[in-house]
């Protein structure tokens, strides 16, 4: 009876969003540690003198699936474009393309998260959260000095088995 | 069924036959797991080609896709040592009544901000501010734009240019997300593009005087003025009642195309010296009291 009344009133909560504001706020959260695993990895590049841009790009991609933005550069600047994924265990891969949707070959970045050093347990400052299982991209950047002004394309692909929450920034100098 | 490659075992004893089976069976366990794993890490490679469908459906977002001005300085600054200080111009009124004309104000103003920067004058840093504050409370948004006033203050106090172009991409961003909070999200897009506007002139303002084929280039900015244009068009109908607003989009019209040539085409002085007039002839209107 009891599995019965579940099964019967499950999907019409979650028809009416009673149940919505819950996963909505896993997204935000899951947005929010894309956010703060790729500025990590992008103060990499502020230290060699790139200027991080304030606005991001964030969403959620389902296995196999891309999403595409424009981006307006600068003949003479140089760009790195970074994204991280908010859950160790999902990856995605970056490409860059010109106006004319020809791809381009760029300098390429990856890395996780760092394992915590020799010794040293979550307590000692470790991260808390490394995971052994983390794939290997799961941040990733290209780099890219355009010859020409305009516009160019940010194609990002989610290459894991799950959905995978991200965030995109970029920076110049 | 025989177990394949089971018969040239079979003169051995069968206890070693078994044991052979089971290695033969551990090792094609293993070469799967191995060409499993390695389909599973293999780079995926991206398409050498997006479909034109592609480009046309790509995401166009105001605060990843529109550059701050200071990526166009930035980019002077690679292929010649402007004088920006020569790029200033005279304090703009902060007395305006029309919303929309102080969003595109706003953002004229960072621009100068970052012409500021370039020139490392901390004084004129600090004037900028000012003025932004002043501006941003007249829309009634200034609370939390007063904490970054007051943050490029100190900047600028202690000569820190580098943080200071983050701080003001920040500061242009904290304004449109205080006017989201005031239900005046349409006013953000003229935040960008006043912000745009002023950051062509001083460039196409010291380009034409200082014309170089490669400064020249630096102009082209098809798909900016574009997506402007777009979300221009799509304001609120109450916004196109506003004079300066209904002004702006022939001009911009005729100004996107001045900056659209081919990538192979470089403007030539003169045509720099028009990119220069028509944003001059934008700004003047923008600042003018109605």
């Amino acid at each position: 009876m009891k599995r019965l009344l579940l099964r019967a009133i499950l999907p019409g909560l979650l028809a009416l969003g009673v149940i919505a504001p819950a996963r909505l706020n896993a997204e935000t959260d899951a947005q929010t540690n894309a956010h703060r695993a790729i500025l990590d990895l992008a103060g990499a590049f502020t230290n060699d003198g790139f200027k991080l841009r304030d606005g991001d790009f964030t969403g959620t991609l389902a296995s196999g699936k891309s999403v595409v933005v424009q981006v307006n550069l600068y003949a003479g600047n140089q760009y790195w474009f970074a994204v991280s994924t908010a859950d160790a265990k999902t990856s995605l891969s970056i490409a860059l393309y010109d106006e004319g949707g020809n791809l381009l070959k760029t300098e390429p970045f990856t890395t996780q998260a760092p394992p915590p050093a020799k010794g040293a347990g979550s307590a000692a400052g470790a991260p808390a959260d490394f995971d052994p299982d983390a794939t290997a991209t799961n941040r990733a950047a290209a780099g890219y000095a355009p010859d020409l002004s305009g516009p160019y394309y940010v194609r990002l692909t989610n290459t894991s088995a799950a959905p995978a929450t991200y965030c995109l920034i970029y920076s110049y100098k | 069924m025989p177990f394949p490659f089971s018969r040239p075992f079979r003169n051995f004893p069968p206890q070693m036959v078994f044991v052979n089976r089971r290695i033969f069976v551990l090792l094609l366990a293993l070469a799967s797991l191995r060409a499993w794993g390695a389909a599973d890490s293999a780079p995926v490679q991206p398409p050498p080609k997006l479909s034109d469908e592609t480009i046309a459906q790509a995401v166009k977002q105001d605060d990843f896709s529109v550059p701050t001005p200071g990526e166009l300085l930035a980019a002077l600054n690679k292929v010649a040592k402007p004088n920006w200080q020569a790029q200033y111009r005279p304090p703009i009124p902060t007395a305006y009544t029309s919303r929309p004309q102080i969003a595109l104000n706003l953002g004229g103003l960072i621009a100068d901000g970052y012409i500021a920067v370039e020139a490392e004058d901390s004084q004129q840093v600090k004037n900028i501010g000012k003025d932004i504050m002043t501006l941003a409370k007249t829309l009634g948004i200034s609370e939390s734009v007063l904490r970054r006033g007051k943050t490029i203050e100190d900047f600028a106090e202690n000569n820190e240019w580098s943080t200071l172009k983050e701080e003001l991409d920040a500061t242009q961003n904290e304004v449109k997300l205080a006017m989201d909070e005031q239900h005046d999200e349409e006013l953000t897009t003229l935040v960008s593009l006043g912000g745009w506007i002023r950051g062509t002139e001083a460039v196409s303002g010291w380009i034409a005087n200082n014309y170089t084929e490669p400064a020249g280039k630096l102009l082209r900015q098809p798909a900016i003025i574009e997506q402007l244009r777009a979300k221009l068009a799509a304001l609120p109908a109450k916004a196109h009642e506003d004079s300066l607003v209904k002004g702006l989009e022939p001009r911009l019209e005729a100004l996107q195309q001045m900056v659209s040539f081919a990538p192979g085409t470089p403007p030539t002085a003169a045509d720099v010296k028009r990119i220069n007039d028509a944003a001059a002839d934008l700004i003047q209107s923008i600042t003018a009291k109605k």
